[in-house]
């Protein structure tokens, strides 16, 4: 078999305040093949984000500690990885676009030279060359070469995503890491950067890990999903497994939260109860306090990733047991 | 059905150093008492003014704001006083929309105080009613909003904009910044109130399906201008506008099996201030003619009920069911 491009084995990620620990992400194993995009799905605080600049090894520390695991990226552990290693690697190899592409820009440096840059500090090229390929990535994300001589405020929110993405793509690397990428865009918007991303993605025969929270999303781009909760992954599979036959309780609850556009439904049945604290996180299984299924065992005991089909695993003692 | 609030022509610019940015330019539309009436839009298209406006947080340009039979567009600032009674806001952002230093029995109280409606012991029981209608838990009434969740300052939001017994609520998108799960459970709240307190909602909000939820008519904005209206069913069922078909098209549906036509748009939206006498959407529409660039186009009852501002309207939607049946066969 060959070997994935990302597999992340056992992370557990901590941040230590004065008072407690916090534990963002707890013992996540996750796996990612040339050439797909993975669904990296969960609300605010499930670790997504954590998990995502742990791959970056842009956790700052302090507060923030990788505790265990490793993270094999072309089977080499990139937390062994040097500074310098790590350097050439962001960007070149995996790079990343984040949540809002407002604060991702330099505000009082001109958008063609912000990509040269970065082609500069990986590419073996002169400056020219760096400029040169830096309008060559404006026109690939439909913006005009010559536009590249304004600066970040002149930009809509749209055309700065586009930039950050141009900025991402510029050394086409293996993986690209995409943190909520259309958050703060709006719909029509969103549209026209998904399908870039995706067209993208195809020309550079680049891998995706995109996060995010927003299910639709991950239905129109994604080849798998994996369903984060309180720091763990609660259940991972292809699309059609998730979308068509979601088994765990909190996947079920997200989907029957949401008001659907293609069906009627007259009340939404929403998950009951708060995400818990990361800095206290229940006994058993993390999602016992809000389960509608939750039996005395599911506060003691600890489930494991389990598979019900091949390539679809829950971690649910109940659907363990075949009780659900 | 009685009509609660009618809006007339209704305009607001603001003075901008390039010109005069017309942010809502004349929007008319009725809500009957115990409905709900959607306002989706992207950003910058006018929704939230149009909702500060019509409860009067904003003063009107021009046109006129009918409130319970009564002319309410210049009434002395005593007057709008009273009004605020009957009329409320939930704002979008939890976060900042909050006193810090107040916690959240004198947050929920302070409306109260603000009319000297009830006595010191009337108005904790009050208070504490307020608190398990909206379902927040008893044991928070002295919390700050710093150590609540989104979810939670936004139940103080909605406690708040009930307090006085209002009829009628504008929620400015009062769940974008909630997780999914709370979301739903807000959303919930909302619906449970309304049958409750026979409450009649402007929902502003960015959200499609959030609007297809929890409306009963469906208010669509494009820069500054109504481009569609209709029953949130018909509208969902039959968009007339281009501009609605590509908005509907354009949001991610969480359902692999869901198959629908996607229109593509080109371009963003074109800016507000000072806009020429023409159709707003022109350049990013995919049927644009002559007549588009040379006037703005009016509102029409295209079907009964359903109202579009658009001068192709029925050569559009004539040609794509004539499509659709070429398609077919």
């Amino acid at each position: 078999m060959m070997t994935s491009l990302l597999d992340i084995k056992g992370l557990h990620v901590q941040y230590s305040t004065r008072k407690n620990i916090i534990r963002a992400v707890n013992g996540i194993d996750l796996k990612i093949d040339a050439g797909k995009t993975v669904g990296l799905v969960g609300e605010t605080g499930a670790g997504k984000t954590t998990t995502a600049l742990s791959i970056m090894r842009l956790i700052s520390s302090p507060p923030g500690r990788i505790s265990e695991g490793e993270i094999l990226f072309q089977g080499k552990d990139l937390l062994k990885a040097t500074e310098h290693d790590m350097r050439l690697i962001r960007s070149s190899e995996i790079s990343m676009i984040f949540q809002d592409p407002m604060t991702a820009l330099n505000p009082i440096m001109r958008i063609g030279q912000q990509i040269a840059e970065v082609i500069y500090q990986h590419g073996d090229c002169t400056k020219t060359e760096a400029m040169e390929r830096s309008k060559e990535m404006l026109e690939t994300v439909g913006i005009p070469a010559a536009r590249g001589s304004e600066f970040p405020h002149q930009f809509s929110g749209g055309m700065k995503q586009r930039v950050v993405i141009a900025m991402a793509l510029a050394c086409n690397p293996k993986l690209l890491i995409a943190d909520e990428p259309t958050t703060a865009l709006d719909v029509t918007i969103q549209a026209q950067v998904l399908e870039m991303m995706s067209d993208l993605k195809e020309k550079f025969d680049t891998s995706m890990l995109l996060i995010t929270h927003d299910l639709g999303i991950v239905a129109e781009i994604c080849d798998e999903v994996v369903i984060m909760y309180a720091g763990e992954i609660v259940e991972n599979g292809s699309l059609e497994h998730i979308f068509r036959d979601a088994r765990h309780p909190y996947t079920k609850g997200l989907f029957a939260s949401i008001p659907s556009l293609s069906k009627d439904v007259d009340r939404l049945t929403p998950i009951p109860g708060l995400m818990p604290d990361p800095a206290n996180l229940p006994t058993g299984c993390k999602f016992h306090t809000r389960c509608p299924h939750a039996t005395e065992d599911c506060a003691n005991l600890k489930p494991s990733l389990v598979s019900v089909e091949p390539g679809h695993n829950v971690r649910c003692l109940r659907v363990e047991r075949g009780e659900l | 059905m009685a009509e609660l609030l009618r809006v007339e022509n209704l305009k607001k610019y603001f003075k901008n150093p390039a010109g005069m940015l017309h942010a809502v330019d004349g929007v008319s539309f009725s809500i009957n008492a115990g409905d709900t009436l959607g306002v989706v839009g992207e950003s910058g298209c006018g929704k939230s003014t149009l909702g500060r406006v019509v409860i009067k947080l904003l003063e009107p340009t021009s046109g006129t704001i009918i409130f319970k039979g009564k002319d309410v567009t210049s009434v002395t600032k005593k007057e709008k006083k009273e009004l605020r009674k009957k009329m409320q806001i939930i704002f979008q952002d939890p976060f900042s929309s909050l006193n810090p230093r107040l916690c959240v029995f004198d947050l929920i109280a302070d409306p109260l105080k603000t009319y000297r409606l009830l006595g010191r012991a009337e108005r904790q029981k009050k208070v504490f009613e307020l608190m398990d209608m909206v379902g927040l838990a008893r044991r928070f009434a002295y919390s700050y909003p710093h150590e609540l969740d989104g979810g939670r300052r936004q139940r103080i939001g909605i406690a708040r904009a009930l307090s006085l017994d209002p009829e009628f609520i504008v929620c400015d998108e009062p769940v974008s910044a909630l997780d999914v799960s709370i979301q739903a459970q807000i959303l919930n709240v909302l619906q449970d109130l309304q049958q409750e307190k026979h409450l009649t909602y402007i929902f502003v909000t960015h959200d499609l399906s959030v609007v297809k939820h929890i409306s009963t008519d469906v208010l669509v904005m494009y820069a500054g201008v109504m481009v569609e209206k209709a029953k949130t069913k018909e509208l969902f069922a039959t968009p007339l506008h281009p501009y609605t078909k590509a908005l509907l098209s354009a949001i991610p549906v969480p359902d692999i099996d869901y198959k629908r036509q996607k229109v593509k748009l080109k371009g963003e939206i074109s800016s507000p201030i000072e806009p020429k006498d023409e159709c707003r959407f022109v350049n990013r529409c995919l049927y644009a003619t002559e007549a588009c660039r040379k006037k703005a186009p009016g509102y029409e009852e295209v079907l009964p009920d359903h109202f579009v501002a658009c001068h192709n309207v029925r050569e559009i939607n004539n040609l794509m069911a004539e499509e659709a049946d070429h398609l077919r066969g």
